[in-house]
């Protein structure tokens, strides 16, 4: 690992982040030590805060008693013997031991029955599912064919129930705005739900280690008002006309492709997409690529069928050079899709 | 306590030779790498350790200029995650868990126990190249491409990553070994060489902590080495136990790993409270209060600590029945921890305080565990942790336990021992100015991380998003400055050793038994066997003559 750290130069390898929510601080909590609360699980923030205050006044406590014992009782000359021998008092100890139970006892019983709250999911929830894959995250809408990626639209007041499921390793689904989380284990599916009481828009992350991209796994969570969820403004997909066709295959990679595909040539976890294709005159046509398939090295034209393979089977044929990069399969994206994102990948052609 | 037996003879009156010490009584390489005195290993051992902790920091200072900036500083992610890991591994298996049992503990406890060595010499020796032998498999690991699993090897991610997890897993595995060793070899040390007259109620709290601990080594970590070779052998074999692709179960494996790792967490805390319990005694020249209950809240903490493994993961999707037991207990667990906290407290209240480098060093560990302890009760409330969880909160508690108690803890017990291991005094100048930016930077660093960990920043990201970037800076500088302290404790220490002033017979004016023999003590410790007649910390037999008389 040091040898690529001595011979790349501190510039991080990837700038391009990921398309972040406009920011947690607002004027109003920028200083609080919890963000604004978004949800109705308000039993987090009650019992957060309970607990600080009492941990504040035992943390008072027991510097003030240490910092005046310091001063009070400081040795002055090397033989001054204690002030005092005592060894226990009974008193105090009962009370310093049946004092911090009870308050404890109450913490515990209230972070119990506030995650209780977190199990009964209302009978009026809207059921989504998250899909969590190294290193992106598919949300499915109820009844809706429409899928979207690393941007996720829920309806202010409506509870939301989201089924969990992961494709790979473990993740862990973690809207803070909202006070939940959950692992992602793959083999099983988990569930989780709230009611989000703000609209605007809002952090998701993966709070599980995952490995590489780790840090990048993240979406953007939008609350909005039942008109424009009434909108489904997840269902961003126009191949209309050609322009329409290359905007839609840009957001599909923007939101899908680009922390391991760049499209400036720089080499990322997978091969650039500039150069796949090439201006031919006036014609923009497929480049021959070297590929590995079945252990056997051969030239493909890129064209349709080879993309979409790529995409579906990523391990089918893999391009010389990133044998052993590891793409999820993106079963869920169709011919049309498909065809947007290669409307985009011409435009890159010198 | 004082001993009936008078002060022994190291010298004849009037020669000008030099005490045969355990330091100086025989030369050469082999008398170090071959011996079985119990000071030699410890003083290998704390040369190792170090080391790790050393190496360790460097990682985490690695980490922490990296996220100066959102988009990081120094490395590509790929690295990030390997020097994370690296952090993790080193600090855990190679630091926290041996750097107080095997370095100050084989060093201190025959001693305290009026022994000549521990009881098992042969097994010690061998524990301790256990220890080197992980260390190796470690660097080899390093060596052969990294790991980036984070030190907790959370399956299936690690089953699946093509990178050097088998080395490390071996070297964890042996290093485990090394860990029951001590354990196995402290416990029969304790209950077999006692001097006679040192009964159980007179121990050194230092002592029934080490016991405390061992019979957690011994009977915890056994797990953590079965869950190793769990894993290996789904790594080449793929039987199905951990990988969901063959129908195994991931979050078994979480349950295996915190079964050892929660116990662990009191493996490496326990003996850092028995330092803090010796040294507030004797800087306070007071006898310890609650003796009795500090004593019986080791015990209850190391067994209680095998019941509370499953709050490492209330949002895994445990049912509702154990995430109420476990946070019961959880919350349970923090009574005991906090009677030790009083304790300490009123055992400096109308003390004779000596503002000493170790003293200022225990103190610093009473405000740093206060904290340390507070924020692990905020993080044992079921639906708080759920939004704490993997944020920096929890990596700012942990290490506020881990770095900011248990390191300070050996820091102070290195400044306390130092004087009995070499008879030389370190400047108390350079060590109080030192105590002071170890303290200082310790808070910058974390305190920041409490409050975006708070606002939602997960832990293990290599880039974050820019809203956490001024908790980030001030962490950053506050690591830097935590950086600085240590390392010029580790200069002040060395430069003790070259200008070889002398220390005090008895520096601090301690009345345990390590305090009986000369300093630095001969290879047998004790001339003859000490015999115990009084009862435990108390300062009114103490001999002040010795406190301001140079060690010969």
């Amino acid at each position: 690992m040091f040898t690529t750290l001595i011979q790349d130069p501190p510039a991080a390898a990837t700038p391009q982040g990921p398309d972040y929510a406009t920011g947690i601080a607002t004027e109003t909590d920028k200083w609080g030590q919890l963000t604004k609360l978004a949800s109705t699980f308000d039993d987090v923030d009650g019992l957060f805060y309970f607990t600080y205050v009492v941990c504040i006044f035992f943390f008072v406590l027991i510097t003030g008693a240490l910092l005046y014992s310091v001063v009070r009782y400081r040795r002055k000359t090397y033989d001054q013997p204690a002030a005092s021998n005592v060894t226990h008092n009974t008193p105090l100890e009962v009370i310093w031991t049946v004092i911090p139970l009870l308050i404890v006892m109450v913490m515990f019983a209230w972070g119990f029955k506030g995650s209780l709250d977190m199990t009964y999911v209302p009978s009026d929830a809207r059921q989504y599912k998250a899909t969590a894959s190294q290193w992106n995250w598919l949300f499915h809408y109820p009844n809706d064919p429409a899928k979207s990626r690393n941007e996720l639209w829920v309806e202010i007041g409506k509870p939301a129930e989201f089924l969990l499921e992961s494709t790979d390793v473990l993740h862990a689904f973690f809207l803070p705005s909202q006070r939940v989380k959950r692992d992602i284990v793959p083999g099983r599916y988990q569930s989780v739900w709230f009611t989000p009481t703000e609209l605007g828009e809002f952090h998701l992350f993966c709070a599980e280690y995952c490995g590489l991209d780790h840090s990048k796994m993240y979406a953007k969570m939008h609350v909005v008002t039942a008109e424009e969820y009434a909108d489904r403004p997840w269902d961003t997909f126009d191949d209309s006309t050609p322009e329409a066709a290359i905007k839609s295959g840009e957001s599909i990679y923007q939101s899908a492709c680009y922390s391991c595909h760049s499209v400036d040539g720089s080499k990322l976890t997978g091969p650039s997409w500039k150069g796949l294709f090439e201006k031919s005159g006036d014609q923009i046509v497929g480049a021959k690529r070297e590929v590995i398939a079945g252990g056997a090295t051969q030239t493909v034209t890129v064209d349709f069928d080879y993309i979409k393979e790529s995409i579906h089977d990523p391990e089918a044929k893999k391009a010389v050079g990133y044998e052993n990069a590891n793409m999820t399969p993106f079963k869920d994206l169709n011919d049309r899709q498909i065809k947007a994102v290669i409307a985009y990948m011409k435009t890159l052609a010198q | 306590m004082t001993t009936q037996v008078p002060p022994v003879e190291t010298a004849t009156p009037g020669v000008e030779t030099e005490r045969k010490t355990y330091l100086n009584v025989t030369k050469g390489f082999m008398s170090w790498a071959g011996t079985l005195d119990h000071k030699r290993i410890g003083l290998m051992y704390l040369i190792g350790t170090s080391a790790a902790l050393l190496a360790g920091g460097l990682f985490a200072l690695l980490v922490r200029l990296h996220l100066w900036e959102p988009t990081g500083m120094l490395f590509d992610n790929a690295e990030y995650n390997q020097v994370f890991t690296l952090h993790g591994v080193f600090m855990v298996f190679l630091f926290v868990i041996p750097a107080i049992p095997a370095a100050l503990g084989n060093m201190i406890l025959p001693l305290q126990l009026g022994a000549i060595d521990v009881a098992l010499p042969r097994l010690n020796l061998l524990s301790f190249y256990l220890w080197v032998t992980g260390a190796i498999f470690a660097i080899l690991a390093i060596v052969a491409g990294g790991f980036d699993t984070g030190w907790t090897f959370y399956t299936p991610y690690s089953l699946y990553t093509q990178q050097a997890v088998g080395l490390i897993g071996m070297g964890v595995f042996i290093l485990g070994f090394s860990s029951i060793f001590t354990g196995l070899n402290f416990i029969v040390t304790v209950h077999k060489l006692r001097a006679p007259g040192l009964t159980w109620f007179r121990m050194p709290l230092f002592i029934w902590a080490l016991y405390a601990t061992s019979i957690l080594q011994v009977l915890a970590t056994p797990v953590l080495g079965i869950t190793v070779l769990l894993v290996a052998i789904e790594r080449l074999y793929h039987i199905g136990i951990f990988d969901p692709r063959l129908g195994g179960d991931a979050v078994l494996f979480e349950h295996f790993f915190w079964f050892y790792s929660h116990p662990a967490v009191y493996i490496m805390v326990l003996p850092a409270f028995g330092i803090i319990s010796e040294l507030v005694t004797v800087h306070s020249r007071k006898p310890l209060f609650g003796y009795k209950l500090i004593a019986f809240s080791s015990l209850a903490i190391a067994i209680i600590s095998f019941l509370v493994w499953g709050h490492h993961m209330f949002t895994s999707g445990q049912s509702t029945y154990a995430m109420f037991a476990f946070s019961f207990l959880t919350f349970f667990v923090a009574i005991p921890t906090a009677i030790k906290e009083f304790s300490w407290v009123a055992t400096v209240w109308k003390g004779s305080i000596a503002l000493n480098s170790p003293m200022l060093y225990t103190l610093a560990f009473l405000i740093i565990f206060a904290i340390g302890g507070l924020t692990g009760v905020i993080l044992g409330a079921l639906n708080v942790d759920i939004h704490l969880h993997d944020t920096y909160f929890v990596v700012a508690h942990f290490h506020y336990v881990m770095m900011g108690s248990i390191a300070l803890a050996f820091f102070a017990g290195l400044h306390h021992w130092w004087p009995k291991m070499f008879g030389v005094m370190y400047n108390e100048t350079h060590a109080k100015i030192s105590c002071a930016l170890i303290f200082i930077g310790f808070n910058a660093t974390f305190i920041p991380q409490f409050i975006m960990g708070s606002r939602g920043m997960p832990r293990r990201y290599a880039t974050y998003v820019p809203d956490y970037e001024p908790y980030h800076k001030a962490s950053t500088i506050g690591a830097m400055v935590l950086g600085v302290g240590v390392a010029f404790m580790v200069y002040y220490l060395v430069v003790s050793l070259l200008q070889k002033k002398r220390a005090m017979e008895n520096q601090w004016g301690g009345v345990t038994l390590e305090w009986e023999t000369p300093t630095p003590p001969p290879l047998e410790n004790f001339s003859k066997p000490p015999v115990v007649t009084n009862e435990v910390y108390d300062y009114s037999k103490l001999d002040l003559e010795t406190t301001i008389t140079p060690a010969k």
